[in-house]
């Protein structure tokens, strides 16, 4: 978690939670900095923004890695721990995309807990089994479960393809 | 459908890439950074880098190299050796791993298994165990295979994952580096007793000792130097796979 390092929001032009955290650490931090209306605020305006795996998960409003913790309130629904044979799910596995926007294909996870899929911002989703949602996307705001840093080719094309968009956004600070 | 993966495994030893037999007689085998790169490009599935001496000689695995691979490949990295204490840790974390592995520290002091998890996940955190068969079942040795603990290993593996182990990195060190292929007996009863992803590591042979170790339990097969040597093509291994019914990432 590299979330001392940011600057002061009105600098930015996109915005990414990176993951390798617990959520509950990651929703502390940012309490602990201050950042939660600010976050909240420039979510909301529109801030090109970018929430990878715990970056994502904060994203929602709650988690069962930290049933006390609130998270930004991003996304709708709570992120829940995998029910699969084996957790972690731990390895690559195929992304079904459901939105033109997104692309299929192999990507790495590593993760014990993700968003089960819905009807309002799901935009991707995989075979644990059971699925779950390894994109969302909600106008500004993308959320993966998967890393596309450490997803070959396939997560470089999601990392242009988030940068793209963010760059065509015109965010009004 | 969950992939079943293909390790490279880089053990190194003052900055370069080092291989041996059942841990000793070891001999050098090429630059970290060219190697993680060159096994990237062909496909492998995840690196390990483990700084094999850093634990005998009282020191953290060294996070330059870490960072020099983590910044070559577009793969997970995870980084071990010589992590005796949460901050070795997150050095090794800020370096760029995705995945830090824990091994004589936590036979130690286990409670950095449950500290590590707590910040990180246990996604994050991989046991690494080096076991010697004995008649009764597989022992745990620690310090680099120095140190026989005579601890059960199943059993040792069973607390670590409850303390929040996320994954369990299985070397047996009669089998390593002797191309004997893989324990498959340690794979299976490991793989049957875990709730967490297993990954099998030494006695790798020839591209069909990678799939029968995964068809023996394990979510992962690892190999060092049949990689390193040339003798084995991380394509091979992945067609040997596909023919034999195991998903594979292609």
């Amino acid at each position: 978690m590299r979330i001392g390092v940011l600057a002061r929001l009105h600098d930015v032009t996109a915005l990414v939670i990176p993951g390798v955290a617990h959520a509950g650490f990651v929703i502390d931090a940012i309490d602990r900095g201050g950042w939660r209306s600010e976050l909240r605020s420039a979510i909301a305006s529109g801030l090109p923004t970018l929430g990878i795996c715990a970056g994502f998960h904060v994203l929602f409003a709650s988690s069962d890695e930290a049933p006390q913790a609130l998270g930004l309130e991003i996304f709708t629904g709570t992120v829940r721990r995998l029910t699969s044979a084996k957790v972690p799910h731990m390895g690559w596995n195929r992304v079904h995309a459901l939105a033109p926007t997104f692309e299929s294909g192999w990507a790495y996870f590593a993760h014990s807990f993700a968003p089960p899929p819905n009807l309002w911002d799901t935009a991707a989703v995989t075979e644990a089994p059971p699925p779950f949602t390894a994109v969302s996307a909600k106008r500004n705001v993308w959320g993966v479960q998967f890393h596309p840093e450490r997803s070959g080719c396939y997560g470089a094309r999601f990392l242009k393809r988030f940068l793209q968009t963010a760059r065509e956004t015109v965010y009004a600070r | 459908m969950l992939a079943k993966r293909i390790v490279a495994c880089l053990d190194v030893k003052d900055g370069r890439v080092v291989k041996g037999i059942r841990f000793g007689h070891l001999r050098d085998a090429g630059d970290p950074a060219e190697c993680a790169r060159r096994y990237c490009d062909a496909g492998i599935d995840e690196i390990v880098v483990l700084d094999v001496s850093a634990t005998l000689e009282g020191r953290a695995a060294s996070h330059e190299t870490v960072a020099t691979i983590a910044r070559e490949i577009d793969v997970p990295l995870t980084a071990g050796g010589g992590v005796r204490t949460e901050d070795d840790a997150i050095a090794l974390l800020e370096a760029g791993a995705d995945k830090v592995a824990v091994n004589s520290a936590a036979v130690h002091d286990p409670s950095i298994l449950s500290r590590l998890a707590a910040r990180y996940g246990a996604q994050c955190v991989v046991l690494s165990v080096d076991v010697r068969r004995t008649n009764a079942g597989y022992d745990v040795a620690t310090r680099s295979g120095t140190h026989a603990t005579g601890c059960d290993a199943l059993e040792w593996v069973r607390q670590a994952t409850d303390l929040g182990a996320g994954e369990i990195l299985l070397t047996s060190i009669d089998r390593d580096g002797t191309r004997a292929g893989y324990d498959l007996e340690a794979v299976k009863r490991f793989g049957r007793a875990l709730r967490v992803p297993l990954i099998a590591s030494g006695g790798a042979r020839d591209a069909a000792s990678f799939g029968d170790a995964l068809l023996a339990g394990a979510d992962a097969a690892l190999g060092a130097s049949v990689f390193h040597d040339g003798d084995v093509r991380v394509a091979e291994v992945k067609r040997d796979c596909i023919a034999r019914g195991l998903e594979v990432r292609l």
